[in-house]
């Protein structure tokens, strides 16, 4: 076995410059209670176990895992909807929980949101043209033809006609609906769009069109993304580097070209393998994991990977394998590196 | 693969199912062919809409109620029976025992308020009144089993609640396997799965075909389950049947313009995409079918002739057939000139 070329820095300690945020050994524990007088305390759900990363400005970082890896849970902390119970969340290299009033307010307005399923994400009692206006009339009042232009703007942006304002939500498809909600979040000009799976609710010959349209918003207005998918799929199309999550802790991360061209966690590869292949002719290496992702309630001791591991070795299940650099860029938490 | 020298244990002739409602007729499906052999793993593509899973519920005989009618002179023939002309008791007898359905959700199919032992005793029960209890139960523990349920003995007595997602997609698959159906229909049935689940599903319902040689339709939105799967796959396109191959021969030479672009509109796991195509607009409502080609609008091969007839069924290849005007004889020589 090879001995780790460098011990494990946390991705956040290497940060260059121009990172917007940056996550170090973040950590969000659910407490579990019993009773209704006196609420006894008898477990808790590790849903994110001391997860780093940090995201550049202007690119894609993405989180994949399986349900319950907590990237969903990771990404309400960096939108500021759960609070950590551990760890720093960094903004522009400034400490996140520190913020208080107009600060706050700022961060908010900087990290917006676009979410699966645009028939609930969008008010459907509100015209799109309010809907997409409405975070941005909250932050900074402005002139009737001032929004008037802004919202001229937003919509050519996302590719609808400005007739199309006036409308009902319901008025529209399901990729029109994700234009609008995308509007919407670009409308305050963030500097990160939390993405959480916008393209897996539509019709795959939509999907296309919309992860173009946010390449493509992503050079204009040099935007960066979390995005949060499933699909390995539009994670390799849209990312610059992927975090794989499982159970709450992030097992491998890596720029997307070196993850996909040298995947290294068992898990990953099983991930890499269980995907559908794009043609009949490919055959995927055989790696079947068997079982299930176990409870967050109570994971597996040492590696929570290895009950389900075929590479499982005597130490897995006692320690706990730390995130160590396979390369300067690519980073891995297993026992066999 | 396929035995080709016995006849096909289902035919669609010309399946028509329309809606009836105040505004109008909904085409849902217009005129749907396809053969379907014992063995065979056919594939059924299509976006929302495109009546891939109308087809399914016609073959079942369970189209709703009373705005969908199945037209005259469509024909559902099931070992050379037309299925149009049973009765609703006689259509009892086949579903469940000749021809079953997996649904996408496991949640919403199973009945929350009875054990899964029971669910799968009451589908057993069906195919033979006369048992005796303590054989039904024997043989829901082994059906269990036989899905790959860990201690099935112990799992008999859970309610789907106490399951997760892919074990109680697994419990549908074992209710639809208990009465050793000839005809399995998979409806987006992996759709709610994650990945790794996914893979052991789908690896689970190969295995129980081998063994039992019934003939499975995938009716799904994802090239990946087709080219992993199927043997031969139909893309439906706005009620229509836009193409019909063996899965190799669709995959390596697609003659059907939509077919063509929606293979190119999928991203890709095996290999960087620099930049994805994408279809611009969006499927025709179906109320509301232009004369022509429905493909039209989005076509990048349009001409006159497609926007004034619907095209017919051309013969494309060794059992490949499209339709498409750009495949016509005349129209190939007029292209020539």
């Amino acid at each position: 076995m090879t001995q780790a070329v460098t011990d494990a820095p946390t991705s956040a300690s290497n940060g260059s410059g121009n990172s917007i945020i940056e996550l170090e050994n973040i950590r969000k524990y659910f407490p579990i209670t019993r009773g209704v007088l006196l609420r006894r305390l008898v477990g808790e759900v590790k849903a994110v176990d001391g997860v780093s990363f940090q995201i550049k400005e202007g690119e894609t970082y993405s989180l994949v895992g399986e349900s319950g890896c907590g990237k969903t849970t990771t990404a309400r902390m960096v939108l500021q909807v759960e609070t950590p119970t551990d760890g720093v969340m960094r903004f522009n290299g400034t400490d996140a929980s520190r913020f208080t009033g107009p600060e706050r307010r700022e961060y908010r307005a900087s990290v917006q949101a676009v979410f699966q399923d645009p028939w609930s994400s969008l008010n459907p009692r509100m015209r799109v043209g309010s809907i997409i206006m409405e975070p941005l009339l909250t932050n900074q009042p402005m002139g009737k033809h001032e929004a008037q232009e802004h919202l001229e703007t937003l919509l050519r942006d996302v590719g609808l006609r400005q007739a199309q304002g006036e409308y009902y939500p319901h008025e529209f498809s399901g990729g029109q609906r994700q234009r609008i909600a995308i509007a919407r979040a670009l409308s305050l000009r963030p500097k990160l769009i939390v993405l959480d799976e916008p393209v897996s609710a539509l019709d795959v010959s939509i999907r296309a069109q919309i992860m173009n349209l946010l390449r493509q918003l992503q050079d204009q207005y040099g935007v960066s993304y979390l995005l949060i998918a499933h699909n390995l799929a539009t994670v390799r199309y849209m990312s610059h580097q992927v975090g794989v999550m499982y159970l709450g802790r992030m097992v491998e991360q890596a720029p997307v070209r070196d993850l996909f061209a040298n995947p290294s966690h068992p898990y990953t590869k099983a991930l890499i393998a269980a995907s559908l292949p794009s043609h009949p002719d490919i055959e995927r290496e055989e790696m079947v994991i068997s079982g299930e992702v176990p409870s967050p309630l109570n994971p597996p001791s040492g590696c929570h990977f290895h009950p389900r591991c075929p590479m499982v070795m005597e130490r897995c299940s006692v320690d706990d394998p730390e995130l160590r650099q396979l390369s300067p860029v690519h980073q891995v938490a297993c026992h066999l590196f | 693969m396929v035995a080709a020298d016995t006849g096909p244990i289902l035919e669609v002739k010309d399946l028509r199912t329309y809606f009836h409602t105040r505004t109008g007729v909904v085409k849902a499906v217009d005129g749907v062919n396809f053969e379907l052999y014992p063995g065979e793993t056919l594939g059924v593509v299509g976006e929302s809409g495109s009546g891939k899973s109308m087809t399914s519920l016609s073959i079942m005989g369970l189209v709703p109620q009373p705005a969908g009618r199945i037209e005259e002179g469509s024909q559902i023939l099931y070992r050379g029976e037309n299925l149009l002309e049973k009765s609703p008791a006689e259509m009892r007898q086949i579903r469940g025992k000749e021809i079953c359905m997996i649904l996408q959700d496991p949640m919403t199919s199973l009945n929350p308020v009875y054990t899964v032992g029971n669910q799968v005793i009451e589908t057993l029960r069906q195919s033979d009144e006369n048992q005796r209890s303590s054989s039904l139960k024997e043989r829901a523990i082994d059906l269990l089993s036989k899905v790959k349920i860990p201690a099935p003995d112990s799992r008999f007595t859970n309610f789907p609640h106490q399951m997760s997602g892919g074990m109680r997609q697994r419990v549908v698959g074992a209710i639809a396997m208990a009465g050793s159906p000839n005809v399995l229909i998979a409806d987006e049935a992996t759709t709610s799965l994650d990945a790794t689940i996914q893979y052991q599903y789908l690896a689970l319902l190969k295995e129980l075909q081998e063994e039992t040689g019934m003939a499975i339709i995938f009716i799904t939105h994802d090239f990946g389950i087709v080219a992993k799967m199927c043997d031969r796959v139909a893309v439906m396109y706005a009620g229509r049947m836009a193409e019909i191959a063996d899965v190799r021969e669709l995959f390596n030479n697609p003659q059907h313009p939509y077919t063509e672009a929606l293979m190119r509109s999928v991203p890709n796991v095996d290999e960087d995409i620099d930049f994805l195509y994408s279809i611009e607009g969006q499927p025709p409502a179906l109320d509301n079918l232009p004369p022509g080609c429905s493909f039209a609008d989005r076509c990048p091969y349009v001409f006159d002739k497609c926007l004034e007839e619907f095209p017919p069924a051309v013969v494309a290849g060794d059992r490949h057939i499209a339709t498409c005007w750009r495949l016509t004889p005349e129209l190939a020589a007029q292209e020539a000139r």
